[in-house]
């Protein structure tokens, strides 16, 4: 009984600062009033208040660029890791280990080791503040987690298959685009959907990176809402952008629950 | 092994050299370049200057830094016992009770809410004048003075993380035998005993896991700090992931923000090396 009583207490203390966001994500942009903001207001002005973060903070923008961003980089980068995955296990390439280690090392390095020269190096290039030097960095940091996984997978598909498929006359590639990479589907999926979530909540390389508010992704842009949720924004319009702009991993995430959990456990074979 | 017979095909290096290109072109050589700049005067305009460790030294003596590896500290104890600890909590308390996942559910709520997004909704309740101070009747500043700041926002951390790590020790306690559990209870054993040992050292494996990933991840502490404070007022709430960008980017001191850099992921590397000995040892 204690047990329940403790976790319905701590439970209530959770569900207390989501119940004041959503009251005062809802309420009308003008009645904000941190006095009264524990009270429901009477007016419904959630969409409004939408509406007006996707306007005025020129949200509509930034989503579309890192919708751009987090489809199109995991794509390329689970593609580019499965390749890698595919040459070092099915291809038997020489010092095969070694590759892998090379591409999985890339995960080791926090993000702050790459920013400085990330940051010159793209100013010299002509890529600093554009989608494409985005898409470039996403995708490289995509591509150990892709091996690593992929490279797992790939160990456990018998040799046999592509004994036989090369017995048929097919190419090497051929084989990894319409055998190797159909089966392992729900590990691509696990792996995308890791990826996608990074690079939408991604702030650090948004923030070092672009300026312009259609390059910049979208959490970025919102950390620039923040300074002037007191001295422009109202509030309500404030919380709704942050609901607004964490949907979409949650509504992935919900989709995709089952695929996830299903490539999660097939990527550790 | 038939490494050479013609079946495998002669383009093999194109096909890994996609991967092994951007790895190293964009992870492996920034990731050099500035270990290097970190011994040099630079400004991002005019060449860097061999500086040898001077920007070394200058780490030892900066007052701010101190603030920052101080905070950094409190970041990886506060995460250990709040989220981390709590989630273990919360996970003990609720798997083998009837329907225990719904009282799960308010604590994977705020999960929702991801990075800028959590921290954007958290500053009109903690700001000055903000709500929370109207609900606790306070007048406190919880985002200027030190630590109140930094555990403060250790708080909203909290409030998010409780309940993915409530699931990863739920599916933890769910995984491990059932015989030596009901073994000890028909011995005796209850409650704290029970839990102390046998439990926790069946589920050791997993805590492992969790622990080890919440101690990097608390080591890089970053989004939270830079939306909610920006590291300040003043420089009083930065980590060592805030420091670094700001002395790079707002300072313009190339060199000294890349030492930072190279300080963070030392520390990183030696915490997660020492945690891992750790691990394997016992």
């Amino acid at each position: 009984m204690i047990r329940r009583a403790v976790l319905v207490v701590l439970g209530l203390v959770w569900l207390y600062p989501t119940y004041l966001l959503l009251v005062n994500a809802a309420r009308p942009a003008a009645s904000y009033d941190p006095a009264t903001a524990w009270a429901p207001s009477g007016d419904f002005a959630l969409f409004a208040n939408f509406a007006a973060a996707l306007d005025k903070a020129d949200l509509g923008a930034s989503l579309a660029s890192t919708a751009l961003y987090s489809v199109v980089s995991p794509l390329l980068g689970v593609v580019i890791g499965a390749m890698a995955g595919y040459t070092i296990v099915v291809l038997r390439l020489r010092h095969g280990f070694w590759w892998f280690l090379l591409i999985f090392g890339g995960t080791v390095f926090p993000s702050q080791m790459l920013l400085v020269p990330l940051f010159v190096g793209y100013s010299d290039a002509g890529l600093y503040d554009t989608r494409a030097g985005m898409l470039l960095v996403y995708t490289a940091v995509n591509v150990p987690l892709a091996a690593f996984v992929l490279r797992n997978f790939y160990s456990g598909v018998a040799f046999s298959i592509f004994e036989a498929a090369r017995m048929d006359g097919a190419s090497t590639f051929r084989i990894f685009w319409r055998v190797y990479l159909p089966i392992s589907t729900s590990a691509l999926a696990a792996v995308f959907i890791l990826e996608f979530t990074f690079i939408w909540n991604d702030l650090l390389f948004g923030l070092t990176l672009t300026t312009t508010e259609s390059v910049r992704p979208v959490m970025t842009a919102l950390a620039g809402l923040m300074t002037d949720v007191y001295a422009g924004t109202p509030v309500p319009v404030g919380l709704a952008a942050g609901l607004m702009c964490s949907l979409p991993t949650v509504l992935l995430f919900l989709a995709t629950q089952r695929l996830f959990a299903r490539g999660l456990s097939l990527g550790s074979v | 092994m038939t490494t050479r017979s013609p079946i495998l095909g002669r383009f093999r290096y194109g096909y890994v050299a996609p991967a092994a290109l951007l790895v190293a072109g964009l992870l492996y050589a920034p990731f050099v370049w500035t270990a290097y700049l970190s011994l040099t005067r630079y400004d991002g305009l005019a060449p860097p200057e061999w500086a040898g460790l001077a920007n070394f030294g200058k780490l030892f003596d900066d007052p701010a830094l101190l603030t920052s590896l101080r905070n950094t500290l409190l970041w990886v104890v506060g995460t250990m016992v709040l989220p981390v600890g709590l989630g273990l909590l919360v996970a003990v308390l609720s798997h083998d009770i009837k329907g225990g996942a719904w009282y799960r559910v308010p604590f994977m709520l705020p999960y929702a809410l991801s990075g800028a997004g959590l921290a954007l909704v958290w500053s009109p309740i903690l700001s000055h004048g903000g709500i929370a101070n109207v609900l606790l009747g306070v007048d406190t500043a919880f985002l200027q003075s030190a630590p109140v700041n930094t555990l403060a926002m250790l708080l909203v951390w909290t409030w998010q993380q409780l309940g993915v790590n409530t699931l990863l020790f739920v599916v933890g306690l769910q995984s491990i035998p059932k015989e030596p559990i009901e073994a000890a209870r028909l011995d005796g054993a209850s409650g704290w005993r029970l839990f102390r040992h046998i439990t926790w050292p069946l589920m050791r494996p997993l805590t492992a896991v969790v622990v080890g990933l919440a101690l990097v991840a608390s080591l890089k502490t970053f989004d939270i700090v830079w939306v909610l404070t920006q590291g300040g007022p003043g420089r009083n709430s930065e980590t060592l992931a805030v420091t670094m960008y700001k002395e790079t980017f707002v300072a313009s001191d190339y060199g000294y923000g890349s030492a930072v850099a190279v300080m963070l992921t030392v520390v990183t590397g030696l915490a997660s090396y020492l945690y891992l000995k750790r691990q394997v040892a016992s």
